[in-house]
């Protein structure tokens, strides 16, 4: 195959092949459906078009995550594009008679919004996607990422085509710098620019690496896109590799990610057996190879220097960064490294020029940005926003507002956290990589701040940051002393232990936290905790350590009153720290209803039924369970 | 009758065999005394003419012996003999003397015992072969000379 | 070559130096404790922060390893750094409270008390050692394992490394002292092995050495087997120390050679019910010299593999000597060393010694006197050969010891006897590349493959080639005061040689006749020295009798007769194989 012609010529055939009005269902295939029994579903699909003898007419694609997780396992039927939700494997047989045989929409399989209560037939409709604008993310749910033609039928490589048969390298990199484009992996730093000092670096050969170590277990967006579209990320590295003059790439993945790896492996296999890698690209002359890498899945193997000293085979810890990575990176040669989004966002630029691309976002941030989206809110999951939108909109919008009807108290930008358990903290500490591009700052949003647009440089100004793109929203219920320990937790066990004010800072900071959410924290333990964090935050090695006082600091920040409610008044407002909450039970309202006595583990209820309750605080273990169970509001923790 | 007593003619070389004669006699070992040694610099020395003259004055055997191989005073001159050896025995077979007559053995400077035991065993073989009877159609040769055998090769 | 200012002081460095060093060379002094000019930087301790500002822009940046560059200004005691430096000496002493590398610091910063407590670790996770271990030594034998707070320095699974050369370069480098020796390599005393304890790589091979200078042995030396290392070259003040120093091949013309290349003795290991290399105090005469020598790792002291001296000791004479199965031969010198060595443990440690011999045989000036010391000594003597040597207790009193069997010939009994430790006294063998230097210098070899000399009793020193003498144990099993004798023999024969100045040849040279050679050029084809070259004027062969050695063999394949060997012409071997056969007379069978 040769030149663009000849991925047209190919495309051609294949939709030559394909007819438009066919029917088909995509089911999503992406982690977190298929964790919900996406598989299952699959299989009932395809069992029950067997049964109406539709097999083979009717194809089922298990397609990438379409960013609606919380409603998974879910489906789209083409060419219609009905969109059913939450399907069980049991559905299947119903839809492919009603909706599939007979073009019948199934009313109660339809989404329905939980603030206004209406049904949505299509996925444009429903007010989660309405505000998204999805390119990098467009393919996601819609091909099949181990099928290379489905990709090359959507225009897949002619991006990376024109780039080699087109345009110069340094017209390349020109391109990416006019487009605006920015570091999705945290630093925002411009990608042309890298490019361009990497281009300039003396030393062969060059490297070319895509960060996808996703180091939070819940930024799945990364790992979304190597799993549901991996060929954007390849050709993106593909024409970094040619404008930047490298000929080697790795793509840095970690092991726990078993399908990302698996379908990128494919993705590089079919890319090599049509020549789109490998020697002679599309018989261009230009050369490419790219190898996985598994890492091991420490958190801060994600950082640049871990990485490469990772890739190495050296223990994953990062050094000073005195001499840059483009200059001196990857077995000392010159090599430029960037994240997942931001290749996959190369294909789009070169496809459709720096203008189209500067056209989306604000002055200084442009494109879109994909989040996931966390929290007490109502819609959790991966949504691509453009740049410039502001928080209320995602939030609300998006997002669907705080759930349960409560108020919003703070989002912290960068560190997702996925289902029930928060584990990044890094809005905190992704975002500076090197601290002298950019200024560190508190990464926690309080409400008053609520209408900020969601761009690099006003999440900065604001004292924000913009960070790898999690986003976890918290309500009126969440303590905030609570959260910095939280953080700081999750840290001290990442924390490579090299240098000495993060291994020691960090730790003895969440000491600190600790004693105050147990009561016993002393007068100037906040001030000790800011002279703390201005060390550890100027003196680490490396950025996790340089940023990891930021939810320390941005808690006290905006929510210091907090921290002197706990230490002065030992109560804990929002009342989680259970060393300082008592439970009691209001006379006036219980009924003596008895359903708290039997909940109770430790007998510290007692009470005859019929008469007030009481709670022994000697016997109370806080555990809650009597709050959960009461009906009439009794209850009262304190 | 009295036992047959043959007359063996030896050749040794200087630096193994007859190094290893000497130490037979010095370690007091017994054996047959039918050998008469002739010290000669290096097994390869030994001219297949030597080996015939001795039959023809009358010799039972020859015995040849050198240096192990690889042992040579002059690295190779054993394995000149030994190349030699075999067309040694054709000729004397052409002569009508029996192969058998003539050996070439390795003794090394210290195994004396080595030489006593092939000196025995040798003495005994001829033994059993009896008195070497020249083949009738061998008729001798008008005048015997050193110098006429040398022109004669 | 960047100027820059340190504390408003303007300095001028080489190309590729650090902030560090640029302050070292104005005196100015930061502090480290991460960083060791030998190693790579590091930048882990952060502890040598200093402020930074290039144009506008201040940051914080570590000494060690920030290159001096063009025009920036460096602060090294600014209140901001004052302020980090004692926050970070007092997060490190909440580590590791009593260090005393701390402690200093601490009071130069004038710290107190740490508000983080008072840790009790002793490793300040400095990495000096493991960088040492990787960078200069190249075993790797340590790394840190572990992240976080839980960092530590280990052996890989915290497992005896085998990748450890017992160097000690980590524990020497070690800023705390955590570090011992015992700690990393549980290797202490004893034996199994021929060189006791650690070798270490760079070393004067024996106290009386000749020259008494180190030299470096490639095969323990982590340069050679690694690539790495060197690190005594760096450290030595002479420069004098050259690891690309080859092997040098020199060849020296000598008229005359003494062979004394010595014996080897036999692998005990071979006989299994000895249990050699598998009961650790089961050790070799050898092994037992090095023990008692002043220089061991004992230091002379007679001690088990425990550590703990011996109670009982056994001497087992004649083990591979006087069997058939392995040298029927007498070594000669094991009667008399095992003598000493009985003495020996006597006088250092008063243990119980047993000899167990076939013949005691003291013959030599004086010896037999020292055996009847050792008799007065209280030394048992049992007249029989050790048979096996066990740990598996029969009787009471045998339960972890190692029992010696043997027949007791002069009681007529079966004995077995309980001991802490035995001594083997393994027969002396002729080393194991006798074959070869035989070859290399003409010699021949005796059938147990000692060299044999040109005579034993009037030649016992020469041999078969002029002036190459043999002296010592590579003749035969003897002790020190023969081989001397044998050595100072040899010397007085080497030296007249010299003193004549000049060797007489072997007359015995090949000669052709140019009148009868035909020009065949056989002789040339068979000479082994290349001595007959061929004269393209007169077409005939000539040899060259200075090359000649006299073989004859080209003579012998002179079809022409012209080549003949002078002494042993043909005429002259004829004329002598007329002369043994002439009084054959009446049995003249040859058909007249
Ligand atoms: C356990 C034991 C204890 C002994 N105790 C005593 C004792 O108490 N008293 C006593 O009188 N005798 C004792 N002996 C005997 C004594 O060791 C020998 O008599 C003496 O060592 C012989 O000296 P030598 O110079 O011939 O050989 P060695 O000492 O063996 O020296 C030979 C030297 O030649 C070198 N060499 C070998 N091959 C080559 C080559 N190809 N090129 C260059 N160099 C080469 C070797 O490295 C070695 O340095 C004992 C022997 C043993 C085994
Ligand atoms: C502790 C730490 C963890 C990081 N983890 C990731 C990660 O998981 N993925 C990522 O893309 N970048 C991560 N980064 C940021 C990278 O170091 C780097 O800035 C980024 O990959 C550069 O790509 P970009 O310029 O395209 O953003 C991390 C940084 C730090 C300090
Ligand atoms: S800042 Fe933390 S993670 Fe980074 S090098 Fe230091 S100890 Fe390691
Ligand atoms: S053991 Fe010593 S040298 Fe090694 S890291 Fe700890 S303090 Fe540093
Ligand atoms: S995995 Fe299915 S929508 Fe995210
Ligand atoms: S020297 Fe003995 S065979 Fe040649
Ligand atoms: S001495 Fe510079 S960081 Fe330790």
């Amino acid at each position: 195959m040769k030149g663009i012609e000849g991925l047209k010529a190919w495309q051609a055939a294949i939709q030559e092949q394909r007819d438009p009005d066919a029917t088909w269902i995509a089911v999503c295939a992406g982690t977190g459906c298929l964790s919900q029994g996406a598989a299952d579903l699959a299989a009932a699909l395809r069992e029950a078009l067997i049964r109406h003898s539709l097999e083979g007419k009717v194809e089922v694609k298990e397609t990438g995550c379409r960013g609606f997780c919380e409603q998974g396992p879910l489906i789209v039927i083409h060419p219609e594009g009905i969109f059913y939700p939450q399907l069980k494997a049991a559905d299947a047989e119903r839809i492919v008679s009603e909706t599939i045989l007979r073009k019948q929409v199934i009313e109660d399989l339809l989404y329905q919004d939980p603030v206004t209560g209406r049904r949505h037939i299509h996925e444009g409709d429903i007010p989660f996607y309405q505000k998204q604008m999805r390119l990098v993310c467009r393919l996601n749910g819609v091909i099949d990422p181990t099928h290379i033609g489905d990709y090359i039928v959507h225009g897949g490589y002619q991006a990376a085509a024109k780039a080699l048969f087109e345009m110069e390298p340094v017209q390349i990199v020109e391109e990416i710098k006019r487009s605006g484009l920015r570091g999705r992996g945290g630093g925002g730093f411009p990608a042309g620019v890298k490019w361009e000092s990497c281009r300039n670096a003396h030393g062969e050969p060059k490297y070319v690496i895509c960060n996808a170590d996703a180091g939070d277990p819940g930024a799945f967006m990364d790992r979304s896109l190597l799993e549901g579209n991996p060929h954007s990320i390849i050709e993106g590295m593909i024409i970094g590799a040619y404008a930047i003059g490298s000929h080697e790439g790795y793509v840095y993945v970690r092991n726990e990610y078993p399908l990302a790896v698996r379908n990128l492996q494919t993705a590089i296999e079919r890319a090599e057996a049509h020549n789109l890698l490998g020697d002679n690209i599309l018989e261009s002359g230009f050369d490419f190879h790219l190898k996985i890498n598994r890492g091991g899945g420490a958190f801060v193997c994600g950082e640049s220097t871990a990485l490469m000293a990772s890739i190495e085979g050296r223990v994953g810890e990062p050094r000073a960064k005195y001499v840059h990575t483009v200059e001196s990176g990857l077995w000392n040669k010159p090599t430029n490294l960037n994240n997942v989004e931001t290749w996959a966002n190369v294909p789009l630029v070169i496809e459709h020029g720096a203008d189209w691309f500067s056209a989306i976002g604000t002055e200084t941030s442009k494109g879109t940005k994909v989040f996931s989206l966390v929290g007490h809110v109502n819609n959790t999951g991966l949504v691509e926003v453009p740049m410039g939108i502001t928080l209320r909109e995602v939030m609300f919008d998006i997002g669907g507002g705080v759930r349960g009807g409560r108020h919003f108290k703070a989002v912290q930008t960068g560190g997702p956290s996925g289902g029930t358990i928060i584990v990044d903290t890094t809005g905190a500490a992704r975002p500076a990589e090197d601290r002298d591009e950019h200024e560190r700052g508190p990464a926690l949003v309080p409400e008053s701040l609520i209408d900020l647009p969601v761009d690099f440089e006003s999440l900065t100004e604001a004292g924000s940051m913009m960070g790898s793109g999690g986003m976890i929203v918290m309500d009126e219920t969440t303590c905030m002393v609570d959260v910095a320990r939280y953080f700081l937790n999750f840290l001290t066990e990442e924390s490579c232990g090299k240098c000495t004010p993060c291994r020691e800072g960090i730790r003895n900071m969440l000491a600190i936290l600790e004693r105050i959410c147990d009561g016993r924290g002393q007068e100037g333990d906040i001030d000790l905790l800011q002279e703390m964090s201005d060390t550890v935050a100027d003196t680490s090695l490396c950025a996790l350590g340089g940023t990891a006082p930021n939810p320390v600091l941005s808690t006290i920040r905006y929510f210091r009153p907090e921290y002197e409610a706990h230490i002065r008044d030992r109560r804990c407002p929002a009342g989680v720290c259970t060393a300082l909450i008592e439970y009691s039970i209001n006379a006036t309202k219980c009924t003596g209803c008895h359903a708290c006595f039997k909940a109770c583990p430790t007998d510290a209820i007692s009470g005859e039924v019929k008469a007030a309750h009481v709670i022994s605080t000697a016997k109370c273990v806080k555990c809650g369970s009597c709050l959960d169970v009461c009906k009439f509001d009794a209850v009262v923790k304190q | 009758m009295a036992q047959f007593e043959p007359r063996i003619v030896a050749f040794l070389c200087r630096w193994c065999s007859y190094t290893g004669a000497d130490l037979a006699g010095t370690s007091r070992l017994k054996y047959p005394p039918n050998v008469l040694p002739i010290r000669v610099m290096c097994s390869g020395r030994v001219d297949p003419t030597f080996v015939v003259n001795a039959f023809r004055k009358g010799a039972d055997g020859v015995l040849i012996c050198g240096c192990h191989p690889g042992d040579c005073h002059y690295n190779e001159g054993n394995y000149n003999m030994m190349r030699r050896f075999p067309l040694v025995r054709k000729l004397l077979a052409q002569f009508g003397v029996e192969p058998e007559r003539v050996r070439l053995e390795w003794v090394s400077a210290s195994e004396g015992d080595r030489y006593a035991e092939v000196v025995a065993e040798f003495t005994d073989e001829i033994r059993k072969l009896g008195p070497l009877e020249w083949a009738p159609m061998m008729a001798p040769p008008p005048v015997q000379t050193a110098e006429s055998v040398v022109t004669a090769k | 070559m960047p100027t820059l200012t340190i504390d408003g002081q303007t300095v001028e460095v080489e190309e590729g130096k650090t902030i560090l060093e640029a302050a070292e060379q104005l005196g100015i002094e930061i502090p480290t404790l991460c960083h060791h000019p030998l190693l790579e930087a590091y930048g882990a301790c952060r502890i040598c922060t200093v402020e930074m500002q290039r144009g506008k822009r201040v940051r914080m940046v570590t000494a060690c390893n920030h290159p001096a560059q063009e025009g920036i200004e460096v602060q090294t005691r600014s209140p901001r750094v004052l302020r980090h430096r004692r926050m970070i000496v007092e997060l490190e002493l909440g580590r590791c409270a009593d260090l005393p590398v701390l402690r200093k610091l601490a009071d130069d910063l004038g710290i107190d008390r740490s508000r983080f407590g008072t840790g009790e670790h002793e490793c300040i996770l400095c990495g000096l050692c493991v960088r040492t271990c990787w960078e200069l030594v190249g075993a790797r034998a340590i790394s840190f394992a572990n992240r976080g707070t839980d960092r530590e320095v280990t052996t890989p699974y915290h497992e005896f490394s085998d990748a450890c050369i017992g160097c000690g370069a980590c524990v020497a480098i070690c800023p705390t002292g955590v570090l011992k020796m015992e700690d990393i390599k549980g290797r202490k005393v004893i034996h199994s092995e021929l060189t006791l304890g650690p070798q270490r790589a760079i070393r004067i091979p024996f106290m009386q050495a000749v020259p008494n200078a180190p030299f470096i042995d490639p095969d323990e030396c982590a340069h050679f087997t690694t690539g790495e290392c060197k690190v005594c070259a760096k450290v030595c003040p002479r420069d004098a120390v050259d690891h690309q120093m080859e092997d040098q091949f020199e060849e020296i013309e000598v008229g005359t050679i003494l062979v004394a290349t010595g014996h080897d003795v036999i692998d005990c290991s071979e006989m299994l019910r000895y249990g050699y290399g598998l009961y650790d105090n089961v050790i070799t005469g050898l092994e037992f010299e090095k023990l008692s020598h002043a220089t061991s790792p004992t230091g002379g002291k007679i001690l088990m593999s425990n550590g703990e001296p011996p109670k009982s000791v056994a001497i087992l004479h004649c083990i591979g000597s006087r069997d058939e199965n392995y040298k029927e031969y007498c070594s000669r010198v094991c009667c008399m060393y095992s003598l000493k060595f009985a003495h020996l443990v006597r006088e250092k440690t008063g243990a119980e010694v047993y000899e167990l011999y076939i013949d005691m045989r003291s013959a030599g000036k004086g010896y037999e006197e020292f055996y009847k010391r050792n008799l007065e000594e209280d030394v048992v003597f049992i007249r029989g050969k050790g048979s096996e040597i066990t740990t598996w207790p029969e009787a009471p009193g045998e339960e972890g010891k190692l029992v010696v069997k043997c027949e007791d010939t002069l009681l007529g009994t079966v004995r077995r006897l309980p001991v802490d430790m035995v001594i083997l006294s393994p027969a002396l063998q002729a080393r194991a590349d006798a074959a070869k230097v035989a070859q290399t210098f003409g010699l021949g070899c005796s059938r147990d493959g000692f060299f044999l000399e040109q005579h034993p009793k009037l030649g016992p020193v020469q041999t078969a080639s002029d002036g190459i003498f043999i002296a010592g144990t590579c003749q035969g099993p003897k002790d020190i005061p023969d081989s001397v004798a044998q050595g100072a023999a040899a010397a007085a024969n080497i030296l007249s040689l010299v003193d004549r100045g000049s060797v007489v040849i072997e007359p015995i040279t090949s000669v052709v006749e140019e009148t009868t050679c035909g020009g065949c050029r056989l002789c040339i084809s068979v000479c082994p020295y290349d001595a007959a070259r061929f004269d393209e004027e007169k077409k005939v062969s000539v040899v060259d009798e200075a090359v000649c050695k006299g073989c004859g063999t080209c003579v012998a394949v002179c079809p022409s007769g012209a080549a003949q060997q002078r002494f042993f012409a043909d005429t002259e071997i004829m004329a002598e194989i007329d002369g043994l056969l002439a009084e054959i007379g009446d049995r003249h069978q040859f058909p007249a």
